[in-house]
C-alpha cells in the first residue's frame, strides 16, 4: 500500500533522513521507533505532502505523493505531534473547519462529528472551547480530526505526548479498534512500550536511517539473548547497583534496572551474588528483552538519550 | 540576596533576547521622541516651504514689494504655475488658481488683485483662497503670511495715515496736518524732515493681514483688506469629526490586519497549517485565503468606523459613497499587504507585533494620522510619500472633504494599489523563500 523508496530529505547541512527505503502493507499497525530528532515527523511530513523529498519516491497505492498531489492527501488522515487544533473555539468548530477542506457536505460533516466525538467520549464537551480540555481530551480530539474524511491511512505522529496512562491506555484501545475495522495505521513514537503494545511492525530509525524493521519476535531475534533481567529499584538494590555492571550492561529506567547479561554470563552466577549481597529474589525478575535493549545493542545509545 | 540577582539576571537574558520588547522598550520611543520634538520643540525650526498658490495681477510697487518679500520668507514655497490634464504648464489665473485649491493641490491660494492697491487707496486688498482640511495648518498659513508681511513693510502704515488724513479733513488741511504730523516724528526721532517727507509721499506700501468686511470703519483693519473665501469643506458637517476619522480609521485597520495577518506564525507553530495542508489545500490557496479573508475584514472596519463617524458625528458619508468605498477598497488592499509582508518577514508573532507597531505608529505619524504633515521637517514630508497612510489619508479627505469624483480619486486609489502589488511581490519572495510553511 505505501512503498518508501530510497528517500532522503535534507535540510541545509543537516540530513533528516537518508536514503531509507521501506513498504508497509495494507491494515498494518506500523510503528516508527526512535529517538527524539531520529527523522521520524519528517517521514511523517513527506507522507502527507507537507514537502518533498530531496530523491527517492514515496507511493501510495501506487501514487506519488507531494506538494501538489491532493488526490493522495485525500486518503490520508494526520495526528500530527502539536495538538494542531485552534484552542479559543469549541471542539465541535475545530471539527467543522477541518471537515471541511474535504468538501463534505454540511448534514453528513455534522454527523461524522457527532459519531467522532462519540468514539472519543467527547461529545458531551463538544461546545466547550478547546483551551478548557486537559491533555487527554485534545489528544483525544487531535485524533478525530484526523478521521473526519474517513481516511484509508492514519498517520500518528507521537499522538500520546504528555498524557497521563489512563488517556494513553483509552488512546490505545481507540487506535487498536481502528485499526481492526481496517484502517493501515502508521505510528512514531520513542516509546518502546507503545511499540511493543500497538505495532505489527516495527522500524527502528536512527540519525535518518532505518537501522532495521520486522515484527516484534523477528527483532528481538537479533538480539544476542533472549532473556533480560529486571531488578526492582529501592533502598537495596540501588546501593548494590555497581555489582550489576559486572554481569551485564544496566539500563537505569524510572523504577527497575534492566540488565541485558554478558554473553559468558550464567544467570545462577548472578542469583548467587545477589544472594550474596542481601538483595531478595523477589526484587529480582526474568523478562524477553524490550526494543530499548535493542535499540542500546544496535545503536550503542538509549531511546531516550 | 544573590537569589535576587540571579533572578534579575535571568529577567535581563530574557528581555535581551526578546528583540521585539528591545525594540518596543528602545527604539519606538527614540523615533516618536525625535519624531515629535522635531516638531514641537520649538527650538527655532519652523515649517518650511508650505505651498501656496500666489498670483499678482497689480502693477502697484507695494504688490512687488510683497511678492518679493513672500518669495523670500522660507516658510512659503509660492507656486505659481499649474499642469492641466494634458501635461501643458500655465499660469494661474483667477478662475484656475481656485480650481487647484479645489483639486486639493495646495491648502491655500493668495492673489493680489488688480486693484490691490492704487493711487487713492487706503490700505491694501488681497484675496485670500483656502481648503480648511487642516485647521492647523491654515491657521498656520494665516499667521506666517500675517507676521511676513507685518515685519517687513511698515511704511504701509504711515502711508495710510496719510490718506485718511487727507480724506477726512481735505486735501488742504490734511496735508497741513500730515506735514505737522512729519515735523513732530522728525523731531521727536531726530530725523531729517526732507527724508521724512519722501517716505511719507511713497506710493507704494504694505500691508497687514485683517477682515474687514464686517468692520470697513476700522482703521487698522482697512490698512489690509483681505477677501477670504473658503473653497472646499463647506458643506460638510462636522469638519472636526471628518478631517481625524480617516487617520484613526487607517491606525487601526493596521493594528488589526497585522494581527490577523500574523495569526500564520501562531497557525505554523501550533502545526494547525500542517493539519490543514494534510488535506486537499495548497499552500497559495492558504496564503490567498488569509490574505481574502484579512481584505474583507479591513473593509468592513473601515466601513464600521466611517459608519460609527456617521452615527456619533454625522459625517456624511453617504453623498459620495461610492468613492469613499473606492478609497476603503484600496486601502484595505494596502493594509492587508503590509500585515502579510509583516508575517513574511517574521519568525514569530510576537516579533511580527513589535515590527508592526514599530512601522504602523511611524507610517501614521509621518503619513498625517495624527497631524498633517506640512509640519514634519522636510525630509520626513518626503518619506511620508512612500507610507500608505499617507495616501489613503488623502484618499479620505478627497472623498469626505472635497466630495472628489471618482475620476478625481484615481491617482489615490493606484498609488495605494500600486503599493499593494509591491509588498505582496516581496511577501510572495520571502514565503517562498523563507519556508514559512
Amino acid at each position: 500500500m505505501i512503498s518508501i523508496k530510497n528517500v532522503t530529505k535534507k535540510f541545509d547541512s543537516v540530513t533528516a533522513l537518508n536514503d531509507i527505503s521501506i513498504d508497509i502493507k495494507e491494515k498494518e499497525f506500523f510503528g516508527l521507533l526512535g529517538p527524539n530528532g531520529a527523522g521520524k515527523s519528517t517521514l511523517i511530513n513527506l507522507l502527507v505532502g507537507y514537502f518533498n523529498s530531496d530523491s527517492g519516491e514515496i507511493l501510495i497505492d501506487g501514487e506519488k505523493t507531494g506538494k501538489n498531489n491532493f488526490e493522495v492527501r485525500k486518503k490520508i488522515g494526520l495526528v500530527p505531534q502539536s495538538i494542531a487544533l485552534y484552542d479559543d473555539i469549541s471542539a465541535q468548530d475545530n471539527l467543522e473547519i477541518i471537515g471541511s477542506f474535504y468538501n463534505i457536505r454540511k448534514n453528513l460533516l455534522r454527523a461524522i462529528i457527532a459519531e467522532n466525538l462519540n468514539k472519543v467520549e467527547l461529545y458531551d464537551r463538544r461546545k466547550d472551547k478547546v483551551k478548557g480540555f486537559s491533555g487527554g481530551m485534545k489528544r483525544r480530539l487531535n485524533i478525530a480530526a484526523g478521521l473526519l474524511h474517513d481516511p484509508e491511512i492514519l498517520l500518528c505522529d507521537e499522538p500520546t505526548v504528555g498524557v497521563d496512562p489512563q488517556s494513553r491506555n483509552a488512546i490505545f484501545d481507540y487506535l487498536e479498534k481502528l485499526n481492526s475495522e481496517g484502517k493501515t495505521i502508521i505510528y512514531t513514537t520513542h516509546y518502546m512500550e507503545e511499540a511493543e503494545r500497538l505495532c505489527s511492525r516495527i522500524a527502528i530509525i536512527d540519525h535518518g536511517k532505518i537501522i532495521t524493521s520486522g515484527s516484534l519476535e523477528d527483532l528481538l531475534e537479533l538480539l544476542p539473548y533472549k532473556q533480560t533481567i529486571h531488578i526492582s529499584k529501592n533502598q537495596a538494590t540501588e546501593s548494590k547497583k555497581e555489582i550489576f555492571n559486572k554481569f551485564g550492561t544496566v539500563i537505569d529506567d524510572q523504577d527497575a534496572y534492566e540488565l541485558t547479561p554478558f554473553d559468558h554470563i550464567k544467570f545462577s552466577e548472578f542469583f548467587k551474588a545477589a544472594e550474596d549481597n542481601g538483595i531478595p529474589y523477589n526484587y529480582i525478575d526474568i523478562h524477553k528483552p524490550s526494543l530499548e535493549a535493542l535499540f542500546l545493542h544496535l545503536t550503542g545509545r538509549r531511546l531516550r538519550d | 540576596m544573590k537569589n535576587i540577582l540571579n533572578l534579575i539576571k535571568k529577567d535581563y537574558i530574557l528581555f535581551w533576547n526578546d528583540k521585539p520588547a528591545v525594540g518596543l522598550t528602545f527604539i519606538v520611543p527614540i523615533f516618536l521622541i525625535f519624531l515629535f520634538g522635531s516638531i514641537f520643540s520649538g527650538s527655532g525650526t519652523r515649517p518650511t516651504g508650505i505651498r501656496v498658490a500666489f498670483l499678482n495681477n497689480s502693477n502697484s510697487k507695494i504688490a512687488m514689494k510683497l511678492e518679493s518679500v513672500l518669495d523670500t520668507t522660507k516658510a512659503f514655497e509660492l507656486i505659481r504655475n499649474f499642469t492641466d490634464e494634458k501635461g501643458k504648464t500655465s499660469a494661474f489665473d483667477t478662475n484656475s488658481i481656485k480650481d487647484f485649491v479645489r483639486k486639493g493641490n495646495v491648502s491655500a491660494a493668495l492673489v493680489i488683485p488688480g486693484d490691490a492697491y492704487t493711487d487713492t487707496s487706503m490700505g491694501m486688498k488681497l484675496k485670500f483662497y483656502y481648503d480648511p482640511k487642516n485647521e492647523m495648518e491654515m491657521q498656520l498659513i494665516e499667521g506666517l503670511l500675517t507676521q511676513s508681511i507685518m515685519s517687513q513693510m511698515p511704511s504701509l502704515f504711515m502711508t495710510s495715515v496719510q490718506r485718511r488724513s487727507e480724506s477726512l479733513l481735505g486735501n488742504e488741511k490734511g496735508r497741513s496736518f500730515n506735514k505737522k504730523i512729519t515735523g513732530l516724528v522728525s523731531e521727536y526721532f531726530n530725523i531729517d524732515t526732507s527724508k521724512m517727507n519722501k517716505w511719507m509721499s511713497l506710493q507704494d506700501t504694505s500691508s497687514t493681514f485683517g477682515d474687514t468686511a464686517s468692520n470697513k470703519s476700522n482703521f487698522f483693519n482697512d490698512l489690509l483688506r483681505i477677501d477670504k473665501e473658503q473653497l472646499v469643506g463647506k458643506e460638510v458637517n462636522n469638519p472636526g469629526a471628518t478631517r481625524s476619522v480617516g487617520g484613526w480609521a487607517i491606525m487601526f485597520l493596521l493594528f488589526s490586519l497585522t494581527g490577523a495577518s500574523t495569526s500564520l506564525l501562531d497557525e505554523n507553530k501550533s502545526r494547525v497549517i500542517l493539519r490543514i495542508l494534510s488535506a486537499p489545500v495548497s499552500r497559495e490557496q492558504i496564503l490567498f485565503g488569509k490574505y481574502l479573508y484579512n481584505f474583507s475584514l479591513g473593509c468592513i472596519q473601515l466601513l464600521v468606523m466611517f459608519f460609527a463617524g456617521y452615527v456619533l458625528f454625522h459625517i456624511d458619508i453617504f453623498s459620495n459613497f461610492f468613492n469613499l468605498l473606492l478609497i476603503i477598497i484600496s486601502a484595505s488592499l494596502a493594509s492587508t499587504a503590509f500585515g502579510m509582508f509583516l508575517a513574511s518577514i517574521s519568525r514569530t508573532q510576537s516579533q511580527a507585533s513589535g515590527l508592526g507597531t514599530l512601522l504602523i505608529l511611524t507610517m501614521s505619524g509621518i503619513g498625517g494620522a495624527w497631524f498633517p504633515t506640512f509640519i514634519l521637517p522636510p525630509f520626513i514630508q518626503i518619506l511620508s510619500k512612500f507610507s500608505l497612510v499617507y495616501w489613503a489619508m488623502e484618499g479620505f479627505m478627497d472623498v469626505l472633504w472635497r466630495g472628489a469624483g471618482t475620476f478625481d480619486i484615481l491617482p489615490r486609489v493606484g498609488v495605494l494599489i500600486g503599493i499593494a502589488v509591491i509588498i505582496n511581490i516581496f511577501s510572495i519572495i520571502r514565503f517562498r523563500k523563507g519556508n514559512l510553511f
